[in-house]
């Protein structure tokens, strides 16, 4: 009985924090789609971006703060090349056009990262000082797991505040409603739009880093986390950044559960939620609730 | 949440050769067409002397590394004796498979129908290895140097003359770790495995052995491949009660899992045990110190302190500007195998091939070994080695070689 609790609480403890680090990488995707229109394929290369320049940055420096504080910004300036380089450009065409550009964008980061760091795994050497386990009732949890997991609630909490509450937030709601207002009213849209477009790549390249010390950093992590972002996505509704955060624990809680249960079919499961939500809900649970 | 990154351009790219007979090959190509199956004898009745080989192995990809040490290895080998094997020219074909099984069947039967090429080397992937058992066969007009798939199926269901195992199979890395377990680590194990074909195939061997040495097997835990998480599963194994693990997992997963063992505590009342591919070269630098103090079985360590070892090191990390790994070494012995083939029977005739290679011995930088008459397998000592700090990070030391192993034959008998 005890050895099950412990199997659950551990599972929970998992599954909450997997899901607020996968909300990094989502709110990034949903906010491009919602305000850009866009959707991003190249947002999983972004994430693993961070995750390798974060392990470039660890070792040069020997220390893993100043990866995360370094790498994510580095993500960010990738971003803004994206951005402005590259989707600027097709804004207002067909979709198709969004999806062909990012889609190459992301296999050539892959093959980029393979030719710069090579096929074998890495991975950051996490902190010292968060180092070893801590007693969470009758389980052993490591520091760094309760570190990630914290971290990440803290700053999703806080992108959720200033969307919802701070004049930043009305900004890029007004912009994503009516473009052609907020031009009006004198602001410069293309400003926004790179702006959130950096914004969503620096959370990625945060999850990234974060990630890339509790597990491997490998060619295969942008397209692995792509595709669990867009069942996060597309769950929680496109554009929605309350419905990313809510698929996001949904899809962390279920893998972890999952795991525990039955390992072999809970990709299965995943994709026959997001199936079941299509159907039920097409726009996705959040999606028809919120503007934005 | 897909393990397998998938850039596959593969069968669109060109095929990247590396002698200069491409016109005569080209032609040649062509009259495969009208007599295929006699084309192997080509090199043979056209007085043509070159050797040709073709390398289905992967070049991006989940498997882009090994595939590439496989070829840096033989690449070693061959310039070490001038381009020549047996006394033959030597020219080698290389497509990319990208782990892909249908890739790498379609790759197989054009460098045998088309390219005529006289000898096989790879794949990585043992599903490739059995998808491509039936063109090999069917041409039968190439030996096969298998330098990786270690999926004992290729012996049990294949059983071919023209296969040979360069490298090992997966009853080798697990089963001969069982006794060495028992007796130096603990009675009662539990065991963790990625949820495929080779996982699988080396948690039964090592079962089977342990059990069969009087040690107990308390609990078993299936991750799927490419599990990025594995607390759930570490939790089961430590709710388990078992004073050891024994585990297969490899590249990434193996990082994975190790890093994890040692993030939830684990270490402190469990042994971590398990097939070298957990513990390997190309893990090793990401594991870093979770993967000390833990004990992995495999034919060929880097750092073994033998002179034929340490003279293969220093060549191929003057070439290379890197460690060779395991599989580098396999391709070097594919290499090797192939010149003690061609040499041995003077002709480049595929089942002239094998009757020269059959029960040969090589003087691999794991040691020596030769071909079981029997099965073609490779009758190798297996090193046990542990996890220890090196001058440059953590590294392998072997701490046990386990000598004059009875192979099964999985009824096979050539």
């Amino acid at each position: 009985m005890l050895a099950e609790f412990s199997s659950v609480l551990r599972a929970t403890m998992l599954g909450v924090q997997l899901g607020m680090t996968l909300a990094l990488v989502a709110a990034g995707l949903t906010l491009i789609f919602g305000m850009l229109d866009v959707i991003n394929f190249a947002h999983g290369s972004l994430y693993m971006i961070g995750g390798y320049l974060g392990v470039t940055v660890a070792s040069q420096f020997g220390s893993f703060w100043l990866a995360l504080l370094i790498a994510p910004l580095a993500v960010g300036v990738v971003g803004a090349a994206i951005e402005v380089f590259g989707l600027r450009a097709l804004y207002g065409r067909n979709p198709l056009y969004h999806i062909l550009l990012t889609f190459g964008i992301a296999i050539m980061v892959q093959g980029l990262v393979v030719e710069i760091w090579g096929g074998q795994s890495l991975r950051i050497e996490a902190p010292e000082m968060l180092s070893g386990t801590v007693s969470v009732g009758p389980v052993q949890y490591p520091v760094y797991w309760l570190f990630v997991l914290a971290i990440s609630t803290v700053l999703i909490a806080a992108v959720w505040l200033m969307i919802d509450r701070s004049d930043l937030g009305i900004l890029m709601r007004a912009s994503a409603h009516d473009t052609e207002m907020v031009d009006a009213l004198g602001i410069d849209v293309s400003k926004v739009f790179t702006g959130v477009f950096v914004f969503g790549a620096i959370l990625a390249g945060i999850a990234g880093v974060l990630l890339g010390a509790s597990r491997s950093v490998s060619p295969g992590m942008g397209f692995g986390v792509i595709i669990e972002a867009f069942v996060i996505v597309v769950i929680g509704g496109l554009g929605s950044f309350k419905g990313a955060v809510y698929g996001a624990l949904l899809v962390g809680l279920v893998t972890a559960y999952g795991a525990l249960i039955a390992p072999s079919v809970t990709d299965i499961f995943l994709f026959a939620m997001m199936a079941v939500v299509l159907m039920v809900r097409p726009n996705g649970l959040f999606g028809a609730t919120e503007a934005a | 949440m897909s393990h397998d990154s998938g850039t596959s351009t593969g069968s669109r790219e060109p095929t990247n050769r590396s002698a200069s007979t491409t016109s005569r090959r080209r032609f040649l190509a062509g009259s495969a067409a009208v007599g295929a199956t006699a084309l192997a004898g080509c090199a043979g009745d056209g007085g043509d002397d070159t050797l040709t080989v073709g390398h289905v192995l992967p070049t991006s990809g989940t498997y882009a590394l090994l595939g590439e040490s496989i070829m840096n290895g033989f690449d070693l080998y061959l310039e070490q004796n001038d381009g020549q094997l047996g006394g033959y020219e030597v020219e080698t074909v290389q497509r990319d498979t990208s782990g892909d099984t249908d890739t790498g069947v379609s790759i197989t039967r054009e460098f045998l129908v088309e390219e005529g090429v006289d000898a096989l080397v790879g794949p990585v992937s043992s599903a490739v290895a059995i998808a491509m058992m039936q063109t090999v066969q069917q041409e039968s007009s190439a030996i096969w140097l298998n330098a990786n798939a270690g999926d004992y199926r290729v012996t049990q269901d294949g059983c071919m003359d023209l296969h040979f195992r360069t490298s090992f199979n997966d009853w080798q890395t697990s089963a001969p770790l069982a006794q060495w377990v028992y007796d130096n680590v603990a009675d009662n194990v539990a065991l963790s495995y990625a949820d495929y074909a080779f996982g699988q195939n080396s948690k039964t061997f090592f079962q089977e052995a342990f059990e069969e040495v009087g040690g107990e097997v308390v609990d078993e835990v299936a991750a799927p491949l490419g599990t990025e998480d594995y607390s759930p599963f570490l939790g089961d194994i430590e709710d388990s009660g078992a004073d050891a693990v024994f585990s297969f997992f490899a590249g990434g997963d193996a990082v994975n899992y190790i890093t994890q063992f040692s993030d939830f505590g684990l270490d402190e009342n469990l042994t971590q045990t398990g097939s070298g591919f957990l513990l390997s070269e190309d893990t090793l630098p990401a594991q870093g110190e979770a993967a000390l103090g833990k004990y992995s079985l495999l034919h060929y360590t880097a750092t073994k302190e033998t002179d034929r070892n340490q003279t293969f090191v220093s060549n191929y990390s003057g070439e290379f500007d890197r460690q060779p790994n395991v599989y580098a070494c396999q391709g070097y012995d594919s290499a090797q195998a192939l010149d003690v083939a061609a040499s041995n029977a003077d002709s480049t005739d595929a089942s002239d091939l094998a009757a020269a290679l059959s029960g040969a011995e090589l003087d691999s930088p794991r040691g020596e070994f030769s071909f079981d008459p029997g099965t073609n397998e490779p009758l190798q000592s297996m090193d046990v080695r542990e996890v220890v700090e090196g001058d440059d990070g953590v590294e392998n030391e072997v701490v046990a070689t386990i000598d004059d192993i009875e192979l099964p034959d999985w009824g096979c008998s050539l």
